[in-house]
């Protein structure tokens, strides 16, 4: 247990001290902004006429302007956003190792590499779990500023459960992404694997497989194609769950196993 | 006997390549080991192996007298290390990289890190971001994350790499007094064989995987060929009066190798006197770790 807070904290500083996750965050912090922006402009069709193609955009992505419409394209934003996000900071965290040439530095350690990897997994869990949470906080203080039509206690808890629950799903299928920055040794393949299972995840979600491709589910868990009990079903979750503890599986054994040459 | 490092029939083969192939080392508790190879010859392959990060094709691995696992395991409480160029997280100063290594290591001790700092003349840099270092102060900082948990066993990739000349005697000087104060066994490789003529005990050559050579200090001192070197004025006459000898004439100046002129050379000074070809120079010279390396990778 020591070793592991002792590696929680390394993982940490390292954390706070870069840019990288302080970018990540910013960017995403946009996502209450920009939905707040097609708030407004959909409050104000004349305005929206004027403003030409960002007002014909707004209307194809949110159709009406109330919290309805608002928390679903928070919990759209958080489901496709994150997946791309979440993944970017997870091949950072586990790439920049290889990057910066440190990984030789956490192989012949009192603490056992396997508790250096989980640190790894906590802190970017806590983080992207945080970075959500804080989005749909900003996005009841953007709502409250703008004004939007048609807010209840009810709508809240729904949209709670959409906009957390796509996170949930986002964040445990990022263990695959720490194996591509692993074996890939540094964070560039995680990208391309980013941009390989966002492409592929579309694809299943058209031609209706989505239910069954694990990058698939969290998107359509939000609410993106429609009402989930119509387009998930158990096996979706187990399918993610198994996906997890695989991608798990093979991150931990290959730190274990492979050969450190880099 | 219990050794710091034994390997046995220690072999790593990528496909056809042979990186290391049946290496039989052993490195004694207490003393320092110079391992010198050329680029490419499977130095730090071995290191690597050594501190679990290659797993051996063929063979074993024994540190501090524990074996190294297949995943990894070791006793690394005990063992600190400088593998290939120094490494630290760029965005986080000298002392917080420092403090991640204290906190891994689980040192208790809140004055170690500060001792560190300052017996490797990084007080300065302390709160300086590792990224802005020169690469001597990155250096010294690998050493320093090495260093700090009071190890038994160093094991060190080119530790004199990117210090200027007043570093490199300065932690010759602490590799020294750790070897000698407080019986840490050191492991070394160099490129600077001048650095490992000073320090080592003991010296291993590996070439092309293959460990060709291991010896003692006192038995390289014996193996180092030796040559009879001589000026004179006269160079002509003097190869003449030396013909039985063998004399070679390079840049001016004449070498023998014959083991008399090499064990008498005042016999050679009578001969060049009588010849009327006096000796303004002579000297018995030993050839350097550096001839001596080349001659038998040769």
């Amino acid at each position: 247990m020591k070793n592991l807070m002792s590696a929680l904290w390394a993982e940490t500083l390292k954390m706070r001290r870069s840019t990288v996750p302080f970018f990540i965050t910013l960017g995403f912090s946009m996502v209450p902004w920009i939905g707040g922006l097609f708030m407004i402009i959909m409050k104000d069709p004349e305005g929206a006429k004027e403003m030409g193609l960002i007002s014909t955009k707004a209307q194809l992505m949110a159709g009406t302007a109330d919290w309805v419409t608002f928390f679903s394209f928070l919990a759209q934003a958080v489901a496709v956003g994150g997946a791309i996000l979440f993944s970017i900071l997870t091949g950072w965290v586990f790439g920049r190792e290889f990057a910066d040439r440190t990984a030789k530095e956490l192989l012949a350690l009192p603490v056992s590499r396997a508790t250096i990897l989980t640190a790894k997994f906590i802190v970017t869990a806590i983080w992207t779990m945080v970075m959500t949470l804080w989005i749909f906080l900003l996005g009841l203080l953007v709502g409250y500023l703008v004004d939007i039509p048609g807010f209840s206690m009810e709508l809240l808890r729904t949209a709670f459960v959409d906009i957390i629950g796509s996170a949930l799903l986002t964040i445990v299928l990022l263990p695959f992404v720490a194996f591509v920055a692993s074996s890939g040794r540094g964070y560039m393949p995680a990208f391309g694997w980013v941009v390989f299972t966002v492409a592929v995840a579309q694809v299943a979600a058209l031609t209706g497989w989505g239910d069954w491709l694990p990058w698939s589910i969290p998107a359509l868990f939000s609410g993106a194609a429609g009402p989930r009990a119509e387009l998930l079903g158990m096996h979706s979750y187990v399918i993610v769950f198994t996906a997890s503890l695989l991608g798990a599986f093979v991150t931990y054994r290959w730190w274990q196993y492979a050969d450190q040459t880099k | 006997m219990n050794y710091a490092i034994e390997t046995n029939k220690l072999s790593k083969y990528y496909g056809n390549f042979r990186a290391l192939h049946k290496v039989d080392l052993r490195v004694k508790r207490g003393e320092i080991y110079g391992f010198l190879g050329l680029n490419g010859a499977g130095k730090t392959t071995a290191i690597r192996t050594f501190l679990g990060m290659i797993r051996p094709s063929e063979g074993n691995v024994k540190v501090l007298g524990q074996a190294i696992g297949l995943g990894g395991g070791g006793p690394w409480a005990k063992i600190g290390h400088l593998v290939e160029s120094p490494a630290a997280y760029p965005e986080l100063s000298v002392r917080e990289n420092l403090e991640i290594s204290s906190r891994m290591h689980g040192i208790q001790n809140p004055k170690a890190m500060q001792d560190i700092i300052e017996k490797l003349s990084l007080a300065s840099y302390a709160d300086r971001k590792a990224g802005a270092l020169s690469s001597g102060n990155f250096q010294r900082l690998g050493l320093a994350r090495a260093l700090l948990h009071g190890p038994e066993l160093l094991i060190l990739d080119e530790p004199a790499n990117a210090l200027d000349p007043a570093g490199i005697v300065e932690i010759r000087e602490l590799l020294l007094s750790l070897a000698r104060e407080l019986g840490t066994t050191i492991f070394m490789s160099s490129h600077i064989l001048a650095e490992v003529d000073l320090l080592a005990d003991r010296i291993g050559i590996i070439h092309k995987g293959e460990l060709i050579e291991e010896l003692d200090a006192a038995r390289l001192e014996e193996l180092r060929a030796k040559q009879l070197v001589v000026e004179t004025r006269d160079l002509i006459k003097a190869c003449e009066t030396l013909c039985d000898f063998e004399p070679v004439s390079v840049n001016g100046k004449i070498n023998i190798k014959d083991p008399r002129a090499v064990q008498s050379p005042e016999i050679i000074a009578t001969l060049l006197v009588q010849a009327g070809a006096p000796p303004t120079h002579l000297a018995v010279e030993q050839e350097n770790l550096e001839e001596y390396f080349l001659r038998l990778t040769k």
